[in-house]
């Protein structure tokens, strides 16, 4: 065997403009492919790290041994039927195996299996220096990189997100030559600005990353983000200001980073007659447009930005200002959507043009549908006149700002536009949050008012049941109405504002409200059942219910309707909390028992008959119960859930075995077997009617496995 | 430099990388991939290589003279090259070297702009170019036409040119740049502008222009099916703009737009096919 020494692999794949969005995902990708790739090929490596600009993805290999070690396997070939013929000589079907293998007949033996008899061929171990192997693996990597959308540049029909325009391979200072379409791999990187590009040798890794420190490229994005926003940060403090924080939380610090490879800053003033405008419109012309950071000062907006340039310009002055020309003539065209706006308030805007599904009507249609459902939300939450006014108000608002120019250039700012159309017409201050709200949960924020709450939920209500009521529904990973977003959604804002979530009251007046929903059986089923689901996805808080828990109150819903979803998942999080403790066993050993003898009796309906009770155990089991059942049933009134299982599990989990002990439920007698199972569906039933079915849980399916 | 002397600047450059300079087409048209050189030539295995202006309308775009980057008619200096050139970056990049852009001393960039015309059912990856913020090109690597994946990728630069001229003499006003001797785009343009602008958005006749393009659609799919294939291809440029027309005048709904968009994909889709099968050798039976 050779003694291996190791040397650094470099991979770099130069590319036209790579699109931002795509970068990090190709980054990760060729860092992940690249160790599966060395360590399914027995190539012993390093560390592994890949780095991306917009016109490079590099991945380095450390220590990459210099000889690929395949150890001995054993490849099944044709059977010895086919192999051999009458007389024992090897077939063409055995030699066209051995030619694809590259195998001798000396390297073959025969194994004889349950399927019969089949040849092998021995391939013994292998060792191949690395240099040799790797021309042909380096290629299958960039085969391996996925982007949202390729393309085709050239008529060698390789695919790729944009043309790909050199390639650098270097093993240590080997040169590894391979090709990929058109291309054949060398030395030569690409360094500079776009308008300035020029290609440098380079001799070794080490030599690489001299290379590109020296042409000023950040080749390791991470070390760009970091310096993009020290720069911009730096820059701002002269200004008394800091970085307006909406430019990291919305993405534009994460987009810039990937728009460029030699970042340099450039300030920029605009005319603070724009500061006029809401600060989210700002933010969002200056960040769509132009890519340029907003600064603020004590929460404030100033009139100046950051612009990352690609590299610094050689006349500095003369971008800033075309820079800021554009960024003015943006800035007056918004003005001008946001004053012409404002010219018509929100309850005179004509949605009747804007389709919110072909089969389920306009905009105005669902403005309309979730202000009357808003009633049935109203009740359930007992708002107050007033609150239940505004909601409706509210509701009637929500979508007008979908045919204001400025959300037609900035669809992000629906719902942000409609607050501030609200509020400079003069509605009160709840309706403009609950517009600006409605579309949350998004990007982490959650609506922070009541009708915003309410609003969020309406809308998202009306937008399930009506997909639904058509029959579209998300499957597998297919969703593109977003209705798992709107389902998980509802959970959530109802979680975060713990009001009732009525199921089935929202569905009953919703139907109402539809053309689609009409005479559709099982539909409510349908959306409460796919509710219900979304439990098991929730970020719920610690401790996290397990999903037997979800499992023992969501399985009571199979064929009921839900009245209230919140309190659905506050049984759930008793049940978590009473986990590992006595209470919760006794009570499931309760439930366990009497559904097992009232799972195979087809008979025990109607009450118990207390004449009918003989034996001592039973006539105390039904004490208890009798003596006892309302207190449970106002404890589980009043919602406190684990002292209804502590109290259900004391009185009943000796008394129960007691009675399995001494009484025979079947008894001959078909009277007395009717009695005794009512006695057991009405114990059973008092908990799994109104809690959980706690036979779910998996405490007692681990205790079965070890009796 | 003027605005007619940087035309004839991009005709000579194309002209020296072995383009035929044609002329704009005669009819109205969104864009200057609607041209029959675009569109017929992205489509099919032959080489091409052409350069040429095309006056753009967008009825939607106008601002009555008001704005100084936004109008309803504009024009674009539009190359296809196919097979793309490796070096089509570096080549453009010198076309504004060309035209005396000084590119050291502002900031190119290439950012991400996936170029779609519903309509044409055609599409392609590529950028917007932005010089200093600006976006002054786009730029296209076709992917498909008339729905149809295209074997042989053509590249498709479409300049802006008022707003390279602005740069070229540094004004920020499209209607104050020089036109040529003694004009300024303005003088040759305002009046015009404004004139369009009030006719797109105030005064074109709804129904007649509804009426049109049913006729216009109706006689597209008549000279499909006798095999007139440029004919059949104008009547179609005709559906497009005066689809255009409506949704300036506000009449097109938001639900009626698939709809229109689909009729006009439709056409532009069979004329492809029919433009290929011209182009394929009869099948040999004998193969």
């Amino acid at each position: 065997m050779t003694t291996t020494s190791a040397a650094d692999l470099l991979f770099e794949i130069g590319t036209e403009e790579l699109p931002a969005a795509y970068l990090p995902g190709l980054i990760e990708q060729l860092e992940r492919e690249a160790i599966v790739l060395f360590d399914s090929q027995h190539l012993p490596h390093g560390a592994i790290q890949a780095f991306g600009t917009p016109r490079r993805l590099t991945v380095v290999v450390k220590n990459l041994a210099d000889v690929q070690q395949t150890p001995g396997t054993e490849i099944r070939g044709p059977s010895k039927q086919a192999a051999f013929d009458a007389s024992g000589k090897p077939t063409p079907a055995l030699h066209g195996f051995l030619r694809s293998q590259g195998g001798k007949l000396e390297q073959t033996t025969l194994v004889s299996s349950s399927k019969g008899e089949y040849v092998y061929f021995l391939k013994p171990p292998a060792t191949t220096p690395t240099k040799t192997v790797l021309p042909a693996l380096l290629p299958q990597l960039i085969g391996k990189l996925r982007s949202p959308k390729t393309m085709r540049w050239d008529a060698s029909g390789v695919r790729f997100a944009r043309p790909v325009r050199w390639l650098v391979a270097l093993y240590g200072s080997v040169p590894i030559r391979c090709a990929y379409g058109r291309l054949n791999s060398g030395t030569k990187t690409t360094i500079g600005r776009p308008q300035q590009l020029h290609t440098v040798s380079v001799k070794s890794v080490d030599a690489y990353f001299r290379t590109l420190k020296g042409g000023r490229v950040v080749l390791d994005h991470r070390a760009r983000r970091q310096a993009i926003e020290q720069t911009v940060t730096k820059t701002a403090k002269t200004f008394r200001g800091a970085i307006a924080p909406e430019m990291i939380s919305h993405g534009l610090l994460d987009e810039v980073t990937y728009l460029v490879e030699e970042p340099a800053p450039l300030t920029g003033d605009f005319d603070p007659a724009y500061l006029v405008l809401p600060r989210e419109v700002l933010l969002a012309s200056m960040a769509k447009h132009q890519r340029v950071f907003a600064i603020e000062a004590g929460g404030k907006l100033l009139p100046r930005c950051i612009a990352i340039l690609e590299g610094k310009p050689k006349q500095p002055a003369l971008v800033r200002k075309i820079v800021q020309r554009i960024l003015n003539a943006r800035l007056a065209d918004s003005l001008l959507f946001w004053q012409n706006d404002a010219k018509v308030p929100l309850d005179r805007r004509d949605l009747s043009g804007v389709t919110f599904h072909e089969k389920l009507g306009s905009m105005t249609d669902k403005s309309k549908r979730i202000t009357q459902l808003s009633a049935a939300l109203a009740d359930a939450w007992s708002l107050k006149a007033e609150e239940r006014k505004r909601l409706e108000r509210a509701c009637l608002l929500a979508k007008a700002d979908l045919v204001t120019t400025l959300v037609r250039e900035f669809p992000t700012l629906q719902g942000t536009m409609g607050k501030h159309y609200a509020l400079s017409a003069g509605e009160p201050a709840e309706v403009a949050h609950a517009i600006e709200e409605h579309y949350l949960p998004l990007l982490g924020r959650m609506p922070k008012t009541l009708l915003g709450s309410a609003l969020s939920v309406l809308d998202k209500y009306d937008t399930l049941a009506g997909y639904f009521s058509v029959g579209i529904t998300p499957s597998g990973d297919q969703d593109p109405f977003g209705l798992r977003r709107a389902a998980q959604g509802i959970v959530e804002v109802g979680w975060a504002v713990h009001r009732p979530l009525p199921l089935q009251a929202l569905f009953t007046a919703w139907q109402k409200l539809s053309k689609t929903g009409q005479g559709k059986a099982g539909l409510a089923q349908q959306i409460q059942t796919y509710l219900l689901e979304r439990l098991y996805t929730f970020a719920w808080p610690t401790p996290v219910p397990s999903n037997d828990c979800i499992d023992a109150v969501v399985s009571l819903y199979q064929s009921r309707p839900c009245d209230d979803l919140i309190d659905v998942m506050e049984r759930i999080r008793t049940l978590q909390q009473l986990s590992g403790r006595p209470a919760i066993l006794k009570a499931a050993k309760v439930i366990e028992r009497t559904r097992n003898i009232l799972k195979g009796a087809a008979d025990g309906s109607g009450d118990v008959d207390p004449d009918l009770l003989k034996e001592d155990p039973e006539r105390q089991l039904w004490d208890v119960y009798r003596g006892n059942r309302d207190r449970v049933v106002k404890l589980i009134e009043e919602r406190s859930y684990d002292r209804a299982t502590q109290e259900f599990a004391d009185l009943f989990y000796e008394p129960l075995h007691l009675f399995f002990d001494k009484v025979m439920v079947n008894d001959p007698d078909a009277a007395l077997k009717r009695n005794r199972l009512a006695l057991m569906r009405a114990i059973h039933t008092l908990y799994t009617d109104r809690i959980a079915d706690l036979s779910k849980l998996t405490v007692l399916q681990q205790r079965e496995e070890h009796s | 430099m003027q605005f007619q002397r940087l035309i004839r600047t991009l005709d000579a450059f194309w002209e020296r990388h072995g383009c035929s300079i044609v002329q704009p087409y005669d009819m109205p048209m969104g864009a200057g991939t609607f041209h029959p050189a675009t569109f017929f030539g992205a489509l099919g295995p032959s080489p091409a290589r052409t350069a040429y202006v095309q006056p753009s309308r967008r009825p939607t775009d106008g601002r009555y003279g008001e704005n100084p980057l936004r109008m309803q008619r504009y024009y674009q200096y539009q190359v296809i090259l196919k097979p793309t050139p490796d070096n089509v970056q570096q080549l453009y990049l010198d076309s504004l070297r060309a035209c005396g852009l000084k590119l050291e001393d502002h900031d190119i960039r290439f950012v991400q702009d996936d170029w779609e015309s519903p309509t044409l059912g055609a599409w392609g990856l590529g950028w917007e170019v932005w010089m200093d913020s600006l976006e002054v090109t786009q730029f296209t690597y076709f992917q498909q036409v008339g729905g149809l994946d295209l074997q042989h990728i053509s590249c498709e630069i479409t300049y802006g040119l008022e707003r390279i001229t602005m740069f070229a003499q540094d004004t920020p006003d499209v209607y104050a740049m020089a036109y040529g001797p003694g004009k300024t785009y303005g003088d040759l343009h305002l009046g015009p502008e404004r004139e369009a602008s009030a006719y797109n958005f105030d005064h074109a006749d709804v129904v007649l222009h509804q009426q049109l393009f049913d006729r216009y659609e109706m006689d597209a799919m008549r000279l499909l099916q006798v095999g007139m294939l440029l004919p059949a291809y104008e009547q179609m440029l005709l559906c497009s703009h005066t689809f255009n027309m409506l949704d300036a005048r506000g009449a097109i709904s938001q639900s009626d737009r698939p709809r229109f968009v689909l009729r006009i994909r439709t056409l532009a889709k069979q004329c492809a096919e029919q433009y290929l099968e011209r182009q394929q050798p009869p099948a040999n039976d004998n193969d």
